[in-house]
């Protein structure tokens, strides 16, 4: 239990000072560190719990239901603390990374690497949302009315402005009558 | 409420015209509560303007000049956006321990829910109507997912290179599996050094030789 509590702790710090361009960019070693290393569940509740996850919150919380499972097998209550733990060992580095900056912000507010650091690490978060968007897929794409599903949400996030959590309610309403 | 007791100033607030702008007295509990309400009303995120107007515009907790200060800190960092802002204006109005009371107050709502209904998957996981619920959650996450990539490479595309440092990032992490900090690691300095800030003489070379017919 407590080695699982240092594993928790110990990929979360790394992945929270990684995170550059927002909690999706890690969701690939994520997945791998979760499945195919600690073995801590399987592909597909590893998407389901990320579905779940992107209902509410930051986009990180995916990290609280990783930090839920990797404990559940010592109850719910150790659960409950697993994901507490995850969280906080994924939102407090970062967090202490903007007090420090924004401390020292002023002397290099004016500085042109700002704009070139900006500008260097925008393509590699495209890049690994790429490939978050790849396992994604893959273990949620698995018949026609899935991928139908799956490209009008892209749709309406695209040309619209509608509340991606409406879509996931009417997306689950829906599913729930046909695919039953 | 402690919180309110060891502060003399705040009875004599003059509603100053051109002095220079003083954070306004903002108690804990005040924070507590806007960044609580914040938390719980989260859902399916664009928050950094909602937050902008609730803290700028309406309450004058600081100004337009100083929220867009802290986003430009925010997105080069790393972390959520909507946390790195809600840090910053803890900390800008009631220091450290504000800080730590926005970012408390801003998580534990979605914390708890998120919890709850991972509870309700594991125990109901298996059956067909959680089955049949969850294909169509899963199916609007990926295209969230999908839509999420147009956005950053809308924003992140400039020029050949950065098509380059896109494909290349996907192809180490798909292919190679490498971690995202050894992606950052490796990737990160070679496009900073690319995007490197050029002399000026440059531009205005450019510019000469552009204006003389």
């Amino acid at each position: 239990m407590i080695q699982t509590f240092g594993h928790l702790v110990a990929l979360f710090m790394i992945l929270s000072i990684s995170a550059f361009g927002g909690g999706k960019v890690v969701l690939p070693t994520l997945q791998h560190q979760a499945v195919d290393k600690f073995h801590w569940m399987t592909n597909q509740q590893f998407v389901d719990l990320f579905g779940i996850s992107i209902i509410d919150g930051p986009s990180m919380m995916v990290v609280t239901l990783v930090g839920l499972k990797a404990c559940l097998q010592y109850g719910y209550v150790i659960a409950i603390l697993g994901a507490l733990v995850a969280t906080i060992a994924m939102f407090l580095p970062s967090s202490i990374l903007v007090l420090i900056v924004g401390r020292y912000w002023d002397s290099w507010k004016t500085s042109p690497w700002h704009e070139s650091i900006q500008r260097a690490m925008m393509p590699i978060s495209t890049g690994l949302i790429l490939a978050a968007a790849f396992i994604i897929a893959r273990h949620s794409i698995h018949t026609i009315p899935t991928a139908i599903m799956g490209i009008i949400a892209l749709c309406l996030m695209l040309f619209t402005k509608l509340n991606p959590v409406i879509m996931i309610v009417a997306a689950a309403a829906i599913s729930w009558v046909f695919l039953r | 409420m402690p919180v309110e007791a060891p502060n003399p100033d705040a009875t004599p607030q003059p509603v100053s015209s051109d002095t220079p702008r003083v954070s306004p007295e903002v108690s804990l509990w005040e924070l507590v509560f806007f960044f609580g309400l914040i938390g719980l009303t989260s859902f399916g995120g664009g928050l950094t303007a909602y937050i902008r107007r609730l803290a700028v515009t309406q309450k004058g907790w600081l100004t337009d000049e100083e929220f867009f200060s802290a986003l430009a800190i925010v997105q080069i960092l790393p972390g959520a956006r909507v946390v790195g802002i809600s840090i910053y204006i803890g900390n800008h109005l009631r220091g450290l321990l504000g800080a730590a009371l926005a970012l408390l107050s801003i998580m534990m709502p979605p914390f708890l829910l998120v919890c709850f209904l991972g509870l309700l998957y594991f125990h109901y996981g298996e059956n067909s109507d959680s089955k049949a619920l969850l294909a169509g959650v899963t199916a609007v996450a990926c295209g969230l997912m999908a839509s999420m990539v147009f956005e950053a490479g809308q924003k992140s595309i400039r020029g050949v290179f950065d098509v380059v440092m896109i494909i290349v990032t996907f192809l180490l992490v798909r292919l190679g599996h490498m971690h995202v900090q050894y992606v950052i690691l490796l990737l990160a300095p070679i496009a900073i050094w690319w995007h490197r800030p050029r002399p000026e003489i440059k531009g205005d070379d450019l510019n000469q030789k552009g204006s003389t017919p």
